[in-house]
This record gives structure tokens, C-alpha cells and sequence, in this order.
């Protein structure tokens, strides 16, 4: 019972935050750079909810989402700048290369589990950046100026990256509802008794790797049309995996608000920390490890631990 | 001729392989942990030699006697600190403290040390001798016999002391060692100086031999990584061996195969065995 | 006899929701040799694994001569003086007997002493000795037992506990091990208690008795003075 009333108030309240992130925009009063920084906003909310799904949720730890954010950067960055295509067609060759590549890997990654899949989804996306500051068709480490024609305004890009991120977030929810979402929550607490009870586990792990595959890879195609420029530096950084973590611990992990709260609080921050270059990175690194030791379940946890403990019936 | 001088270098060069895959294997096997600031751990012994032996004007060699402590020290306090807590949160969350602390550590020594490359030399580096009409590195020499000590007085450390064996005993079975009377924080703690320790002396063998940067760590556990796979899980032996071997292969692969090369055998050993996917000993 | 060694004093243990052991107290005496029986999951192993400090309790006091072990963690409890055999024995596989052996000596009050009792377990089991450079995983499971109590007495314990010692072992091995125990017990002025499901013997054996059903005690006494009838009503909860 309070389960499904807490599920439809958390529909509402996404709704709500949808409606309101929306809204402005219609009505153009939103400034270029505010809508730059609630594009960012969007764009982390949907890589790091994917990842919240893996490691969260189905128990896969990965180091190395980096690798479809560079790949769908780099396709949408050729099909835009050299064959002059439409940016959704970009948008589209970014999405089916880092499907297929994450289809490949999944031919070793399912096999393996806890820190073997860390590391070598790692030493994948390590392998394509060393790959593409080598390739020359990519201008190796120089790496490219996107050119569209038009280029897309801001404004254009603001609902696009809205929208990926409402689906995401719709498509997380559904999943965790589904039988499959019910599935890896029983597979997240004890794998091998879910295999007993007919989860089939390596079947979930595959369509959450797939899943996260397809729409980190199109909020980094999205990021770098924002950008106007990729280098395998910035499209293969295990930065992106640092943010990610950051952003899903601090938030609250296997919570489906928490990569909300803990994108806004990054993004926030990081401007913030520009004023102490050098020290960003080490700053975000000692807060996770604090909220890892001391706020396990994140701030989302910790506020709703304060609040429902009293309501949660069990 | 040529063949044989290969296999000698390949053997000198795979000591130093074995010292950096040591301490990470010591972790895997005892701690249960993969300590992804492995690889920092390393490149901060390396830039404790530069800075130990150029400050203070000693051979670098002698500045291992500061080198070494220090770092035990602070493997120790890090794991009694910070890592045991994270442990009792579970395998993930000791596994992204790892994360952070690399993260930290590469980006403090970016802060420190300035993202110029590195390097330690002395009057002897480039010194070669000729032993049965080989050209021989005495630097590689007197690397190898560097390790080979100190994998000697780890193996006298861990099999004849009572903390030796402690440490043994947690690796085999944490409640049976701790219903002994062993305290498990504390051990792991002197299991992770000296992983750290080791690191020191792997960190210091790479600041003589080649160049490097603050962000050279993740490359150096990848590397130990390889090793530890290619060995085997907390097989102290079995690392030693795959360190060895993995020197043959880079000198035979040269800079560009070489890393290549054991790439690819690691993912043929991790795909291969079962012992690495479902129920690996990570997830104990 | 008539001083006490450990008293439990209304303990309980939870997993969660569920509750292991409820409300339990009992007592030990110095030198005293007691038995702890009942059928499977009644809470015997949980008991032990408290009063050993590997599981915390929720409520109620565990206390060594009058010092409360509430809260302090394993190494401190062997430190004082308690050692328990887990079930199983659990040796350290990959290490010889010897090193199994000196693990067990690894408290500070016990180490000055540890070669006299390394002469003594060897004493009591030659076969040990003959077997000490050898890995425990190779041995039988009688042997492994054996090294599992020889590495508790190497602690120098006041107080033994042993948990379902003759689990899995051919009656013949249970005698030697049992007679081990007598001589433990006679011989050193160690307080045992004895977790078992072999009742008879069990109750042969020792001083006392506690039969526990569902996480409860519901039959103390002396064996002697314990008809059957009272017993097999305990075991089976009527």
C-alpha cells in the first residue's frame, strides 16, 4: 500500500520537475547560460542514472562508460562534419556504433563479475581513446571541430536534452517495475539465489548493459554537439567516469532520485571548484569518499531515512 | 648468441614486472581487495626517490631506506583509516574508496610535482658489463638483485613471524584467524604497508629504468593487473613467475607488441577460466 | 567448582528479524566440563559464536569473572582466556600444521609459552607431530579437528568451547578426540563447554547439561539426574 502511493508520488514529482524545466523554455525566458547549465544538468542525470542502474542495481561496477560517451561523440562528430549530415542522423550513428560495440564487449564482460568487469571495461575505453589519439582520419590527439550547418542553438539542443533525459528516467523507471527490474534486485542481493528461483540473470545483465549503453552514448553525442569540439582526451577521460561515480554516491545509490540530486549538486559545485583548478578532481575525490563512509545511501538516503523511517512498513 | 641475451634481459627486466604485480597480488590474496590506487602507489615511490636522492644529494639506492618506511606507513594508516570502514560497507564501496583515493593521489602529485616527466640516473646507469661475451645493463643487475632481496625477506617476513603467519591465516580464513586471537584490522593493515612497500620499491625500479609523469599510475596497474591475473589470484609464487614472463614478452614484443601481447593472454586467461567469473574470490 | 567462570545472563541474538537465541542464560563454572544439546538451528552454534564475539548481541550480558565481554571483539575474548573450536574445525588450509599451530599462539599472554604448549598438543596428538610440515588441507578430518583443538589450547585457554567436534567423523576418531578432551579437561583445569548433537555421549561425558530448543534452554541439570523421558520432551517440544 505505501509502496504504490510513494511510486505515484515519485511519477508526480518527476512529472512536476519536467513540467517546470519545460515550461520556461516555452515561454523563452530562460538565459543562454542558464539553459546551458540545465543541458549539462540533463546530460549527467542520464549517464549517471545508467550507471546507477549497473552498479546499483545489477551489480556491475563499470569504469569505462567513457567508451560509448567518446564513441557516439566521435561518430556524430564524422557523420555531421564529413559527410554533412543532419545532427540526428549523428545523433542516430552514435547510438548504433556503441550498441555495437557494446554488444562485442558484452561477449566478454557477461562472463565476468566484481572487479574483473571493472577493470576491463577500464582497459576497453583505455584501449579506444589509445586507438583514436593514433587514428588519423580523426586527426589522431588533435581531434576534430564540429562543424553543423546549421549548428544547432542552444535552445534547439535544450529540449533535445530534456527529453533524452525525461526518457531515460521514464525507461529506468518502467525497468525497475518491470519483472526484469524485480529480477535485479534479487540478483543484487544474492545472485546465485535468484539464478535458483529462475531470474535469468545473464539475460537482465546483458538488456541493463545494452540499455546503459544506448543512452550514455547519446548524452555524450549531445554533450559534444554542445561543445563543438572532441579530442580523445575529452571523449575517452576516465574523468567522465570520476564525475559519474561522484554524482551517483553523492546523490544516493540504488536510488532512482538520487543521480537527480547529486547532478545538480555536482554541476553546482564544479563551477565552483573552476575557481581552484588543479584541486577540483582532488576535492570530488575526498567528498565521495566521505559520503561512501558516512552517508552510505547518499544525501537522497539520508534525507528520506530521516523522514519515512516512522512510515516504511514492511 | 642474441637469443640468449634476450632471455637474460627479459629475465633482469621481469624482476622488476614481479615486484610491481607482488603487491598487488598481496592485496588480492589477503585483503580480498583490487586497490585501483595500486598503480599510484607506485608512481609515489617513484617520485620519492627523485626527490629523497636529489634533495639530499644520497644515491638513489640509499634512499630506499627512507622510501620504504615511509610508504609502509602510510599503506598502513590509509588501510587502518579509511579502507577497513569501506570494507564493512562491502566489496563496491571499498572498491570506489580505492577509485577515489587514485583519483586524489594522481591529481595531489599533479599539484606537487608538475606534469613534467621524471626520471633518476646515477653515475652507474648506463654502465654495461660483459659476462661470458654478453653485453649485460648493470643497472638491471642491480634491479633484479634489488627485488630478488626483497622478495626474500617478504617470504622470511610472512612464513617465520607471528605476524607473518597472522597474515596468512587471514588470507586463508578470516573467522577461523580472527577466533585465534587475530586482530583482522591490524592485519590488514601491515598486509597493505607492505603491498605499499613493495609498490615503493616497483615505483622506485621505474624512476631508474624510464620516465614518468603523475599520471603514469593507471598504466602501472594495468600492468601489475596482467601479472596478478596471469599468475594467479594471491598466488604469490604464481605472480613472481608471470612477472618474469611478462619481461620475456615485452623485450621479445619490443614497446609497441610487448604490452600488447600480454593484453591479449590476459584476456584469453580471464575469458578462459571459470574462476574469474561467477563466484570469483572477489566476491567473498 | 563453585566459582563461576562465564555467566550469560539473558541473552539474545538476532539476524535481522529473525531471533537466534532468546533470552539464555546459563553458567559455567571454573574446570567444569558442560554440554549444550538440542536438534539443528536451536541456536547452539549462534550461542557459541557469541560468547566468542564473532556475532553481537541485542540484549543481555556475557560475563568472564565478572568482566562483561559485550562489545569486544574476538582477538580481545582469546586474549582473556576464551577459545572456540568453530564447526568444522576450520584449519588453515595452505599452511603446515606447525604454522597452524603457532597461529594459534598468536595472543600476547600466550606467546612466552608458546613452545611448552606446542610440546604439550603434540604430546596429546603425536600424530601431529609427525605430520608438522605438512599442509593441514592434506590431512584427514579427524586430523584437521585435531590441529583445530591443538590451535585453541595453544592459546592457553581457561575456557574451551567446541562446536559439534564429532561432525562428520568415523566413531573411532570421535573416541580418540573425546578421550583428548577428558584429558584436557582432568589435566590443564580448563573450563569446556561442549556444543553437540550426539546427545548420549555428550551427556556421558559432562558435568552438566542444557538442552536448547528454538533458541531457548528448556532442560538444565546433571545428566544423572535426567530422566529420558524429561530429555526426549525437551528435544522435541511438547
Amino acid at each position: 500500500m505505501m509502496k504504490k502511493i510513494k511510486g505515484h508520488i515519485q511519477e508526480a514529482v518527476l512529472l512536476l520537475l519536467f513540467i517546470s524545466c519545460l515550461l520556461p523554455w516555452c515561454m523563452g525566458i530562460l538565459s543562454n547560460n542558464a539553459m546551458r547549465y540545465m543541458i549539462r544538468i540533463f546530460l549527467y542525470i542520464t549517464i549517471g542514472e545508467m550507471w546507477n542502474l549497473m552498479s546499483g542495481y545489477a551489480g556491475m561496477t563499470s569504469l569505462g562508460q567513457q567508451a560509448f560517451i567518446g564513441l557516439a561523440g566521435y561518430s556524430m562528430a564524422v557523420a555531421t562534419t564529413v559527410y554533412k549530415l543532419h545532427y540526428a542522423v549523428g545523433l542516430a550513428a552514435g547510438a548504433a556504433v556503441s550498441l555495437c560495440t557494446a554488444a562485442l564487449l558484452a561477449l566478454l564482460l557477461m562472463r565476468m563479475k566484481g572487479m574483473y568487469f571493472a577493470i576491463t571495461t577500464w582497459v576497453a575505453a583505455e584501449a579506444l581513446g589509445t586507438f583514436f589519439t593514433g587514428w588519423r582520419y580523426v586527426n589522431q590527439g588533435a581531434g576534430m571541430n564540429i562543424t553543423i550547418v546549421p549548428y544547432p542553438r542552444t535552445g534547439e539542443l535544450y529540449p533535445a536534452a530534456l527529453i533524452l533525459c525525461a526518457v531515460a528516467l521514464a525507461s529506468t523507471i518502467l525497468l525497475l517495475r518491470s519483472s526484469l527490474g524485480l529480477g535485479l534486485t534479487a540478483m543484487r542481493d544474492d545472485a546465485s539465489a535468484a539464478a535458483s528461483l529462475g531470474v535469468n540473470v545473464g539475460r537482465n545483465k546483458l538488456i541493463v548493459y545494452l540499455i546503459a549503453a544506448l543512452f550514455t552514448s547519446l548524452a555524450g553525442a549531445v554533450f559534444f554537439i554542445n561543445k563543438g569540439t572532441i579530442y580523445p582526451d575529452s571523449g575517452f577521460s576516465i574523468s567522465w567516469t570520476i564525475s559519474v561515480v561522484f554524482i551517483v554516491i553523492i546523490g544516493g545509490i540504488g536510488t532512482v532520485e538520487g543521480p537527480v540530486v547529486g547532478s545538480v549538486v555536482y554541476v553546482l559545485l564544479y563551477e565552483y571548484l573552476a575557481h581552484y583548478p588543479g584541486w577540483s578532481n582532488i576535492i570530488l575525490g575526498v567528498f565521495s569518499i566521505l559520503v561512501i563512509l558516512f552517508m552510505p545511501k547518499g544525501i537522497v538516503g539520508f534525507v528520506s531515512g530521516k523522514q519515512h523511517r516512522s512510515l516504511i512498513i514492511r | 648468441m642474441y637469443i640468449l641475451q634476450v632471455i637474460i634481459n627479459g629475465i633482469l627486466l621481469g624482476s622488476i614486472y614481479a615486484m610491481l604485480g607482488l603487491g598487488m597480488s598481496l592485496i588480492l590474496g589477503i585483503v580480498k581487495l583490487t586497490n585501483l590506487s595500486h598503480g599510484e602507489f607506485v608512481i609515489l615511490g617513484s617520485y620519492c626517490s627523485v626527490l629523497f636522492s636529489a634533495r639530499l644529494g644520497i644515491d638513489p639506492f640509499i634512499s630506499l631506506l627512507i622510501t620504504v618506511p615511509v610508504m609502509f606507513v602510510c599503506g598502513y594508516v590509509l588501510q587502518r583509516v579509511l579502507i577497513n570502514h569501506a570494507m564493512s560497507r562491502g566489496a563496491e564501496p571499498a572498491l570506489l574508496v580505492t577509485f577515489g583515493l587514485s583519483i586524489i593521489l594522481k591529481d595531489g602529485m599533479l599539484l606537487l610535482f608538475s606534469s613534467d616527466a621524471r626520471h633518476v640516473s646515477a653515475g652507474y646507469s648506463n654502465r654495461v658489463i660483459k659476462i661470458f661475451g654478453l653485453d649485460i645493463s648493470l643497472l638491471n643487475i642491480l634491479l633484479m638483485l634489488l627485488s630478488v632481496l626483497s622478495i626474500l625477506l617478504l617470504m622470511l617476513f610472512l612464513n617465520h613471524t607471528y605476524m607473518g603467519r597472522a597474515i596468512r591465516a587471514a588470507a586463508d580464513d578470516v573467522e577461523a584467524a580472527r577466533l585465534s586471537g587475530i586482530n583482522i584490522g591490524r592485519t590488514f593493515s601491515v598486509a597493505m604497508g607492505l603491498s605499499a612497500a613493495t609498490a615503493a620499491i616497483a615505483g622506485f625500479c621505474v624512476s631508474m629504468k624510464w620516465t614518468f609523469y603523475p599520471s603514469s599510475g593507471g598504466r602501472y596497474l594495468l600492468i601489475a593487473f596482467v601479472i596478478v591475473v596471469l599468475g594467479g589470484l594471491g598466488d604469490i609464487r604464481g605472480t613472481l613467475l608471470s612477472g618474469f614472463f611478462f619481461g620475456l614478452i615485452q623485450v621479445i614484443g619490443g614497446a609497441n607488441y610487448g604490452l600488447l601481447i600480454s593484453y591479449i593472454f590476459m584476456i584469453i586467461v580471464l575469458v578462459a577460466s571459470p574462476a574469474h567469473s561467477a563466484g570469483s574470490i572477489s566476491e567473498k | 567448582m563453585s566459582e563461576i567462570m562465564l555467566s550469560v545472563d539473558s541473552l539474545t541474538v538476532k539476524y535481522g528479524e529473525m531471533t537466534a537465541v532468546d533470552n539464555v542464560s546459563m553458567i559455567i563454572h571454573k574446570g567444569e566440563m558442560v554440554s549444550v544439546l538440542g536438534p539443528n538451528s536451536s541456536g547452539k552454534t549462534t550461542l557459541m559464536n557469541t560468547i566468542a564475539g564473532l556475532n553481537s548481541p541485542c540484549g543481555g550480558e556475557i560475563s568472564l569473572e565478572g568482566r562483561s565481554l559485550n562489545g569486544l571483539s574476538s582477538d580481545k575474548i582469546v586474549e582473556l582466556g576464551v577459545s572456540l573450536v568453530p564447526q568444522g574445525g576450520r584449519c588453515f588450509s595452505r599452511m603446515s600444521v606447525f604454522d597452524n599451530l603457532m597461529v594459534g599462539s598468536y595472543s600476547k599472554r600466550s606467546r612466552r609459552s608458546a613452545k611448552s604448549s606446542l610440546d604439550r598438543v603434540y604430546e596429546l596428538f603425536p600424530v601431529l607431530y609427525e605430520k608438522r610440515s605438512q599442509p593441514a588441507g592434506s590431512l584427514s578430518g579427524g586430523q584437521r579437528q585435531m590441529v583445530a583443538i591443538g590451535r585453541a589450547l595453544m592459546s592457553c585457554p581457561r575456557l574451551l568451547l567446541f562446536d559439534e567436534l564429532s561432525l562428520g567423523l568415523a566413531p573411532v576418531v570421535i573416541k580418540d578426540i573425546y578421550s583428548a578432551i577428558k584429558h584436557i579437561s582432568r589435566e590443564e583445569d580448563t573450563a569446556i563447554v561442549m556444543v553437540e548433537q550426539d546427545t548420549k555421549r555428550a551427556m556421558k561425558m559432562t558435568d552438566r547439561t542444557y538442552i536448547m530448543l528454538k533458541g531457548n534452554v528448556v532442560l538444565e541439570g546433571r545428566p544423572a539426574e535426567l530422566s529420558d523421558d524429561a530429555v526426549k520432551k525437551a528435544y522435541f517440544g511438547s
